[in-house]
């Protein structure tokens, strides 16, 4: 066996000193996609509507069914319910006659004001398209120009963007605790007199750190396949866009390990990073939607360059520039490995002064 | 065929010391934790350092890995400058240090093969050597057993075999028996003096007395990082020219220096209100003048004659006992 496969099959058996936060950190991102995907707006929207007993109420019903983009998926989905005044679960929709006018009445439950803004411009999307029926090249035609071929599901946005966080929390994580262990447990004293290149037991490590923050990727794009039925048209171009990602998480990681010492302050500095950079970095939205300045920011992360560049994977649409992004994450994967092996010397190899 | 001891080369067959150390000296902050230290180690001894907790000990086996930059003197191993030919000398050198420091979640195996990747240059010959470094210090049937599941002294034994495993020809060896049992202790003891007998030195860091005492070829004695004594154990002792009588007496002897003298008796210390020490240059043959002069005024509880042991080398030196 070569040295580098040892050098690897044993960082792989290491696995053992840290079962807890293995599994914390490879399995952490699905857990939270599949219950983040549970609550997070769908396209698709069900509506309570109180079953028609009127013509208005029959022709609201046929124009909700109707209301939709015109790229993608129906908006509403109607369910017919039987209301009688009670406690109102979610939102109910219900045409009452009023003064000889049949008028839509929306009841509210116990829902947040987002949801609230989305059952109602459903309804008025809805009564829109009633309007319009009734008059005729009168009405007000609305015209969309898509960008993308089809629609963008939030839930699909949001699965996609956690990628590179499923990775980066792995890598540093992990990068964090093993080498803060070491010192915690003595053991870094092997690697202290080891007569062998800092470069052949980084390399080592950080591919561990790779490999197993890849099996964290996996795992949230199985998740996301499975749950949205959104799968990347090449998934070794979407790994190879997480390999910078998870290798700066795993030098940042390391580094924090390194300089620190100590597990906890390490792990938590890994967990700051992970969810700052992952909101930061486009991780509810394209950053260029919240602004300018946003978006600058959020441009120092990696996320936001790995989010533009595996949006097209998942939307088949060109974002952001990709060349400038490939150039950042291979730059700062350079720059963050480059400080690793510097601090690794400086902790680890070389002689107390 | 049973195996010969090799034992240390002798001063005048050295051509080249296994270490050399001159002058050297470690701070930190204030502390002089190495002051000016000297001494050489030859090839195939077992050499001690011994001194109470905070002597130096540790930080003279920390000069000679190259694991602290020394402030001053010289430190050579196997010919090399540990602080500008480290990686040369991290090869040559195997370390067993004072806190064990094995992969407690790893098998002894995973624990040797963890090393082997770290320090042996060819790999082809690992597996083999770890069967045969297993079997030397009786670990092989527990070669799959998580190392947490191990004893103090087997943990220490695995420690030992981990620091032979790239065949190093110098190792040093940190309080090889602290925290173990006796039993264990005498076996680790066979294990360093076999590979002793194979060729390999050893540096021992200790302030067990007995240890050193059975173990080492030679001894230097340090406190407050610097030499107190360097020589042989039995040198040592036989330096003292003299061997230690305690008796309990009661009532307790009043006035020992009246009581004893012209009985050849070099110093008396009382260690307990009822207990002399006396020192003396040969017992047994004043032992019945000893006991008829106590014997007229008190009754003899008890009486031990003893040779001198380091600690009374220590004590000799410094004027308190090793273990203060």
């Amino acid at each position: 066996m070569s040295r580098f496969g040892l050098l690897l099959r044993n960082e792989l058996k290491l696995f053992r000193t840290a079962v807890p936060i293995h599994a914390v950190a490879i399995l952490q991102p699905t857990v939270l996609y599949l219950l983040m995907s549970a609550i997070l707006v769908h396209p698709t929207f069900e509506m309570n509507v109180a079953q028609p007993t009127t013509d208005a109420g029959h022709e609201l019903l046929e124009a909700m069914e109707h209301v939709g983009s015109p790229i993608g998926l129906p908006y509403i989905e109607p369910v017919l319910v039987t209301f009688d005044r009670g406690p109102v679960a979610r939102q109910v929709v219900v045409v009452e006659d009023q003064d000889d006018h049949p008028v839509a009445v929306q009841y509210f439950g116990l829902v947040d004001s987002n949801l609230v803004k989305n059952y109602r411009n459903r309804l008025t999307a809805a009564g829109l398209r009633l309007w319009n029926e009734e008059l005729g090249r009168q009405a007000v035609l609305v015209e969309e120009h898509a960008w993308l071929p089809q629609d963008m599901p939030y839930t699909v946005y949001f699965g996609m963007a956690l990628l590179p966080m499923a990775v980066f929390v792995a890598a540093s994580f992990l990068g964090a605790v093993l080498i803060a262990q070491e010192f915690e447990f003595r053991t870094i004293l092997e690697y202290r007199l080891a007569p062998l290149s800092p470069a052949w037991i980084l390399g080592a490590r950080m591919a561990r750190l790779l490999l197993l923050a890849l099996v964290a990727g996996a795992l949230v794009s199985i998740a996301l396949g499975l749950r949205s039925d959104a799968w990347p048209d090449l998934p070794w171009l979407v790994a190879l866009i997480l390999l910078p990602v998870g290798l700066i998480a795993g030098c940042l990681g390391t580094l924090a390990g390194l300089l620190l010492r100590r597990t906890i302050p390490a792990f938590l500095v890994g967990l700051v990073a992970s969810f700052v950079g992952w909101i930061m970095g486009s991780g509810f939205g394209l950053a260029a939607g919240f602004g300018e300045w946003y978006d600058r920011l959020s441009r120092l992360t990696p996320f936001t360059h790995a989010v533009e560049l595996l949006f097209p994977r998942y939307f088949g649409a060109v974002i952001g520039r990709p060349a400038l992004s490939v150039a950042y994450l291979l730059l700062v994967s350079a720059a963050m490995l480059a400080a690793t092996v510097a601090v690794y010397r400086w902790r680890v190899t070389r002689q107390a002064p | 065929m049973e195996e010969q001891r090799a034992g240390p080369v002798s001063e005048e067959e050295v051509v080249a010391p296994a270490i050399s150390v001159s002058k050297a000296t470690r701070r930190f902050g204030d502390l002089v934790a190495v002051d000016e230290l000297s001494f050489k180690v030859h090839p195939g001894e077992v050499f001690g350092l011994l001194g109470p907790n905070g002597a130096g000990k540790t930080t003279a086996i920390h000069l000679i890995t190259g694991l602290l930059r020394r402030h001053g003197g010289e430190v050579r191993v196997l010919g090399s400058d540990p602080e500008k030919d480290s990686r040369r000398v991290r090869q040559q050198i195997g370390y067993v240090p004072q806190e064990t420091n094995v992969y407690l979640d790893l098998s002894a195996t995973d624990n040797l093969w963890h090393h082997a990747a770290l320090y042996c240059q060819e790999l082809s010959v690992v597996g083999n050597r770890i069967r045969d470094l297993l079997h030397l210090v009786d670990l092989w049937e527990r070669r799959k057993d998580a190392v947490g599941t191990f004893s103090g002294g087997m943990k220490r034994r695995l420690a030992l075999a981990r620091a032979l495993l790239h065949d190093p020809d110098l190792i040093l060896f940190d309080e090889p028996t602290l925290g173990v049992d006796v039993q264990a202790r005498h076996v680790l003891w066979e294990h360093v003096r076999s590979q002793q007998a194979a060729g390999k030195t050893f540096v021992v860091s200790t302030n067990d007395m007995a240890e050193a005492d059975a173990l080492c070829d030679r001894v230097l004695i340090i406190d407050h990082g610097r030499e107190i004594a360097l020589d042989s154990p039995e040198r040592l002792k036989a330096e003292l020219g003299r061997d230690i009588v305690t008796l309990r007496t009661s009532p307790p002897v009043q006035d020992p220096e009246r009581l004893f003298a012209g009985l050849g008796v070099q110093a008396v210390s009382r260690s307990e209100p009822d207990q002399l020490r006396l020192e003396v240059r040969d017992a047994e043959s004043i032992v019945g003048a000893l006991f008829s002069r106590v014997a007229t005024d008190h009754r003899l509880e008890s009486v031990r004659i003893a040779r001198p042991t380091l600690d009374d080398v220590f004590l000799h030196y410094t004027g308190r006992a090793l273990r203060e």
